[in-house]
């Protein structure tokens, strides 16, 4: 299954790490384009802003350092500070860490929230509750409640035909599936690395010795001979069947997929940009998906759980995320994709701002720092303030629904609409949580 | 036996009290019963209310009321006169109000006829002191206030917390008498009352208006804080049991039925809490149902329950709606046992005509597949086509029983279910290997159920010593242990009870820490690797009810408390509870998970959700499946050859007409996607290829993998379950983009249907004339000849292409692409 993935990202725990391959591992909702054109109609209809607005989502699984990235404190004590010192960004004021130079020159086109706390300090619950806007009231083997890239998917769809609407790469995270919205709003797990040479979504291209005109000609054969009686099945199972029949052999022929995917169209020199790896390869496809019409990407960007070696571990990982944020924000303001498209980057909780004996960090959810770009969201600014020691917040103190909440008005969902659970217990989209008011405006 | 399904049979007739009522002709002529409900009333107090239900009930010529014709309800029709209007006045829509105390008479007229109820208005003046916990905690859950959306929730509202649905009255007191400064009750000024002034509205309020000044519930509420607020006493009478009524209703298509909720408290009196009741419908399509207790019918047809919940009771009305008139042929079907005699009643009520029988071939891969998750061979098709035996149905079912993959197949079901888990650790895998040996084991030696359950539930020991001690691996702390058994073994999900009292049900949170108690003292260290659990029973621990703090005595659900010895494993007394025969839920359990396997629909759905609000669709057929399984010792083999003799299970999926739209009365086979291992094992077998699973040795089958952890896109694609939960829902059998992907276009398919040591390969080294292949891969992929249109159709494509072999590639796999292949139909 997900082996083809290589590494994985190693957690403290020691659960498995495997992507969670969900079984549907699909964005594709059963809407079709004209279901979802009439929607939008229906919505311009009522008054409603119609929004064709995307969200690309970071996801730091692990737990990134906050002190050692957004929210410095050079004036902490030695066992607080750490080894980075913070350097100047191109917005006066707001410092961020000299591993993130390329990051502070677009300082511009992106905010710091350095005051978002919560409870919770374990990797599978925290991760639960920032994925979905819930806490979960039990163990979580997987969603108990569906991801926001679910909700997005189900209530917004694709927003071109022939795409899918919600894609996770190289995999889906745990905790980003669908839960009750049924798995037809699970993510479209990509599957593959995108820094591979050899990198192409699964069965999206012809396999070897199967040419389209053969496909073509064995889709007629299989509609001549494929006669049970859809009427046998009132489930409607059948029917979607054949809706992703449909689908697939629209990928596998539309031009715009195909397209969409293929990483290898891409300016090469543009490439070299974002950087030649993991992570910066997938925000670049990350990118070009948004721009084809997917409306929820989720980057699986881990491995932030440094309990040993915090800064060797960061000496390493931060200058490979630099280097594709600062070109992914440079990239997409050029394209004018910043307006409709919000960017939100975050893991599951900060880290303890005392450095532990094996010059590591530990999980900290007290204080984490939050970034968000786009959206046609006020930029070039950071919110809110940690106290002294990074432990808690000192000024203007958020939660993750705060944060989400920012993001689905963004998106034009109605937070309050409901959902009915497996008990039928009737679900808010999000239960709490306010637009954050100085980047809404 | 006592067995509580037999009580819903009781519901299927009409129970009405008895009181005047005559007899009246209906328009159509037909003779009519006018009935009243309730035909003697007590009001009690000046707030007390009675809603009257008027009915038409159909008679037989033998003066009978008529089970199976619809009734007509008249009461919003009806036209009511009260004898004495200054004692007891009635509403055009049937609501009883009271105004001195001495009786009256109401009369209601319809269709001609006329029905009265007796009233009596008895302490209008003089009202008890009003209870709490009986009058007032029932208003916060009709306006929702104590709902988990609003106060009810964990954090409350604004600083004002109820408990959730009214479970806790003592806690509700507290916070409302005791908290904020008494500001919310005020029996100085009652109408200053934060309560009043925020339900109504008059101070501003989140929640908007909830109760009008002018409703009864608002004078109820200004009285009892003008009564001093009082908590009441442990005198008060205790809410016994509510009781709907009707307990089952026939009803035809757009029509309406009141129901009337009525309580039942421990000094006798009763009282209509209709208007303060919550209501459901399991099946909107069939009866919906509004606030008031108004159910309406629309176009659907077929039966559904009604729940009524108030103040934690639980009561339903059974509604069924027939088809306006028996629809279509009613085929001629063989006698089949027991089984069709019970679901053809319910056909017969239902004027649904069922479908005809399946032809064999169809019968012969229907069974394979649910049977042993193996399609038969070309061979077997045309052995059993050609078989001249009359009986030949049920020897070749006899046959598939005695084969080796039952053992496997029934492995992979009970493996998913008891979340036998590698995980990703290496140390994992000695345990799976052992425990799936055991269940494999268990399968082939037919082992009684209730030992295969006691086996695992009582489990102890080493893995070497016991492999199913594997089991409390995953399951491994309290809440699983209580969920885990209580959902896989007794269909019953109780999780909600553990933090409140279970909204649809009975169970409180006594019952579940009760239940939980039996695994109370389960001690556990690591065996040979930390990975692997040795389970013992300590000498002590106990479980406590969070919210009373008392100490909490094993008893099984609506068991009797258990007697356990201080050396005696309390497990194994809840496996002893669990298989008595008295025991309603064990049996009913195992057959309907099992009915749903074979027949793609729970009797009970879904399968493992049995509450009394969530009544089987066939309560006879559920009790003697459950009977016949304790006669015959919970032998399970005994219990898939009763279900796949049956008739019923042999219907073709074709739909007729009639039945169409049926989805819960087996009048026709529902088609169901074939499970993921299922699927790939057939796309191998119709290929004449292996599927290689990594460290497994050559040949092995994907009913055959002893855990999760065995990678294949394939599986994983197609909904093979992590194993994570006992829940059969993990495992989706719905369609996806991945899926299709895979089966359309991807490499591993490509290179089974084209693969040089295949099925393929071999037909055309043989240099078999076209006929024969065509004969050949239709038996081995679609277990039947082809019809001649398709004949006709793929030999005019195979002609078509330049390379034969290529267009017999492309046959086959257009064909594992047909919904008639990926569909056990």
């Amino acid at each position: 299954m997900l082996s083809v993935l290589g590494d994985r990202y190693a957690k403290c725990d020691g659960t498995s790490r495997r992507g969670f391959l969900q079984a549907g591992v699909l964005g594709l909702t059963g809407l079709t384009m004209a279901d979802v054109l009439r929607s939008r109609a229906a919505q311009a209809a009522s008054g409603k802003p119609v929004k064709d607005t995307s969200v690309i989502l970071i996801w730091k699984g692990g737990g990134p350092s906050h002190l050692d990235t957004w929210d410095l404190k050079p004036a902490a004590p030695a066992e607080f500070r750490g080894d980075f010192q913070p350097i100047a960004s191109s917005v006066p004021g707001i410092d961020v860490c000299e591993l993130l130079p390329q990051s502070a020159a677009q300082m511009d086109k992106f905010a710091i929230v350095r005051s978002v706390t919560h409870p919770d300090a374990g990797h599978e619950s925290a991760s639960h509750y920032l994925l979905t806007g819930y806490k979960p009231t039990n163990d979580i083997p997987s969603n108990e409640m569906p991801s926001y890239g679910s909700v997005t998917a189900k209530e917004r769809g694709p927003r071109r035909p022939g795409l899918p609407a919600y894609v996770a790469l190289p995999q889906a995270p745990r905790s980003s599936a669908a839960a009750y919205l049924g798995v037809a709003y699970n993510p479209f797990s990509v599957g593959a690395d995108p820094s591979q040479n050899n990198f192409s979504v699964r069965n999206l291209t012809l396999p070897n010795g199967l040419s389209l005109s053969r496909l073509d000609s064995r889709r007629a054969l299989l509609k001549s001979i494929d006669t049970l009686r859809r009427e046998s099945d009132q489930s409607g199972l059948m029917e979607g069947l054949d809706a992703f029949t449909q689908k697939a052999f629209e990928m596998v022929t539309s031009p715009a997929a195909q397209r969409a995917f293929a990483l290898d169209r891409e300016d090469a020199e543009l490439r070299d940009r974002y950087g030649r790896n993991k992570m910066g390869q997938s925000l670049l496809l990350a990118r070009r998906l948004v721009e084809a019409g997917v409306t929820f990407v989720t980057v699986d960007a881990g491995g932030w759980d440094t309990h040993a070696n915090n800064f060797e571990s960061l000496r390493k990982k931060l200058p490979e995320f630099d280097q594709g944020w600062g070109t992914l924000m440079a990239d997409m303001a050029a394209r004018g994709l910043l307006e409709n498209t919000l960017v939100l980057v975050w893991g599951e909780f900060g880290r303890t701002p005392r450095i532990n004996t094996n010059a590591g960090r530990d999980h900290w959810p007290g204080a984490m720092s939050v970034v968000l770009a786009g959206g046609g969201l006020q930029m070039g600014q950071a919110i809110g303030q940690s106290d002294a020691k990074a432990e808690y917040p000192k000024e203007r103190p958020l939660v993750p629904e705060d944060i989400l909440s920012t993001m689905y008005h963004v998106l034009g969902i109605d937070q309050e609409k409901e959902y009915y659970n497996d008990a039928e217990r009737p679900i808010k989209i999000l239960g709490t949580g306010s637009p954050i008011k100085e980047l809404v405006g | 036996m006592p067995m509580r399904w037999s009580a819903w049979l009781a519901m299927l007739v009409w129970a009405f009290a008895a009181g005047p009522s005559h007899a009246a002709n209906s328009p159509a002529g037909a003779e009519q019963l006018l009935h009243i409900e309730p035909a003697a009333i007590v009001l009690e107090g000046s707030e007390a209310r009675q809603r009257l239900a008027v009915v038409a009930m159909p008679m037989t010529a033998a003066g009978k009321v008529d089970p199976a014709t619809p009734t007509t309800d008249c009461t919003l029709a009806a036209k009511y006169v009260s004898s004495a209007p200054g004692v007891a006045s009635v509403s055009a829509d049937g609501i009883v109000t009271p105004h001195a105390d001495r009786t009256a008479t109401i009369e209601a007229r319809a269709l001609g006829s006329v029905a009265r109820a007796q009233v009596t208005v008895d302490r209008f003046a003089q009202p008890r002191a009003i209870s709490f916990r009986n009058q007032i905690v029932p208003i916060f859950s009709r306006y929702g206030c104590n709902s988990g959306g609003c106060h009810g929730k964990q954090a409350g509202q604004n600083g004002f917390k109820l408990s959730l649905l009214g479970f806790d009255p003592q806690f509700d007191y507290g916070a409302l008498v005791k908290e904020a400064r008494g500001r919310r009750v005020f029996p100085a000024a009652p109408e200053q009352s934060l309560l009043l002034l925020k339900a109504s509205a008059s101070v501003p309020h989140g929640g908007g208006l909830r109760i009008k000044r002018d409703s009864p519930e608002y004078s109820l509420l200004r009285r009892w804080i003008e009564q001093g607020a009082l908590a009441g006493s442990a005198d008060d009478p205790q809410l016994m049991r509510i009781k709907v009524w009707p307990q089952a209703a026939v009803m035809a298509r757009h029509a309406q039925q009141r129901v009337i909720v009525r309580a039942e408290y421990s000094d006798g009196h009763t009282r209509d809490v209709t208007h303060e009741a919550q209501f459901k419908s399991n099946a909107p399509q069939v009866a919906g149902v509004d606030d008031e207790g108004q159910v309406t019918t629309d176009d659907g047809t077929g039966d559904t329950a009604v729940m009524a919940r108030y103040l934690g009771h639980v009561d339903v009305c059974r509604i069924m709606v027939p088809l306006a008139s028996a629809g279509g042929q009613w085929p001629k079907l063989p006698a089949g046992n027991y089984v069709d005699r019970l679901v053809e009643a319910k056909w017969k009520q239902l004027k649904l005509a069922p479908s005809p029988l399946c032809d064999d071939a169809t019968f012969l891969r229907r069974v394979f597949l649910d049977t042993i998750g193996t399609l038969p061979t070309p061979e077997e098709v045309r052995e059993f086509l050609a078989d001249t035996n009359p009986h030949k149905r049920a020897a070749w079912i006899d046959r598939v029983l005695a084969r080796n993959e039952y053992a496997d197949f029934w492995t992979a079901k009970w493996g998913e279910l008891l979340r036998n888990k590698r995980r990703t650790g290496r140390e994992a895998q000695r345990g799976t290997y052992a425990f799936h040996a055991w269940i494999r084991n268990a399968f082939a030696s037919n082992m009684p159920y209730d030992r295969f359950v006691r086996g695992i539930v009582a489990a102890q020991g080493t893995v070497d010593q016991h492999p199913p001690v594997i089991w409390y691996r995953e399951v491994r702390n309290l809440v699983h242990q209580t969920n885990d058994t209580a959902q896989l073994f007794l269909g019953t999900r109780i999780n909600c009870a553990q933090c409140h009292h279970h909204p649809y049900e009975k169970w409180s949170q006594d019952d579940y820490y009760q239940f939980q108690a039996f695994f109370a003292r389960l001690g556990r260290k690591s065996g040979e690797s930390a990975a692997e659990p040795a389970i013992y029973v300590r000498p002590d621990g106990e479980v406590f009810q969070p919210v009373t703090r008392q100490l909490m005595q094993p008893r099984g659900l609506d068991g009797p408390p258990v007697v356990v010895g201080d050396d005696e494993d309390r497990r194994q007394k809840l496996v002893d509870w669990m298989a008595e025969p008295s025991n309603p839920m064990f049996a009913a359990a195992i057959c309907n998970r099992y009915w749903a396997h074979f027949l793609g629909r729970g009797l009970v759905e879904p399968l493992d959700d049995m509450r009394v609000t969530n009544p089987p669709s066939n309560p006879p057929l559920m009790s003697a499946l459950a009977e016949d399984l304790l006669k015959h010792h919970f032998d399970l083999k005994h219990l898939v050859r009763t279900i796949l003799n049956s008739t019923t299970y042999q219907l073709a999926s074709d739909p007729t007409a009639a039945n169409i739209d049926d989805e819960q009365n087996y009048a026709r086979a529902y088609p169901r996607r074939v499970m993921a291992e299922v699927i790939l094992d057939a796309v191998s077998q119709v290929t004449g290829t292996v599927e290689n699973f990594g460290g497994l040795p050559k040949g092995t089958r994907a009913i055959q993998l002893p855990d999760e952890s065995i990678g294949s896109y394939f599986l994983d694609v197609f909904g093979r379950p992590q194993r994570e939960t006992a829940c059969e829902c993990e495992r989706p059998r719905e369609a996806n983009l991945a899926q299709a992907l895979h089966m359309l276009n991807s490499v591993e398919l490509q290179s089974k249907v084209s693969a040089g040591d295949g099925r393929i390969a071999k037909l055309m080294k043989d240099k078999k004339p076209s006929d024969e292949v065509l004969d050949e891969l239709y038996l081995a992929a679609l277990s039947r000849y082809p019809r001649a249109d398709e004949r006709r159709t793929v030999l005019a494509y195979v002609a078509a292409q330049p390379n034969p072999r290529l267009a017999w590639e492309d046959l086959v796999w257009a064909m594992v692409n047909t919904k008639e292949f990926l569909f056990n139909h």
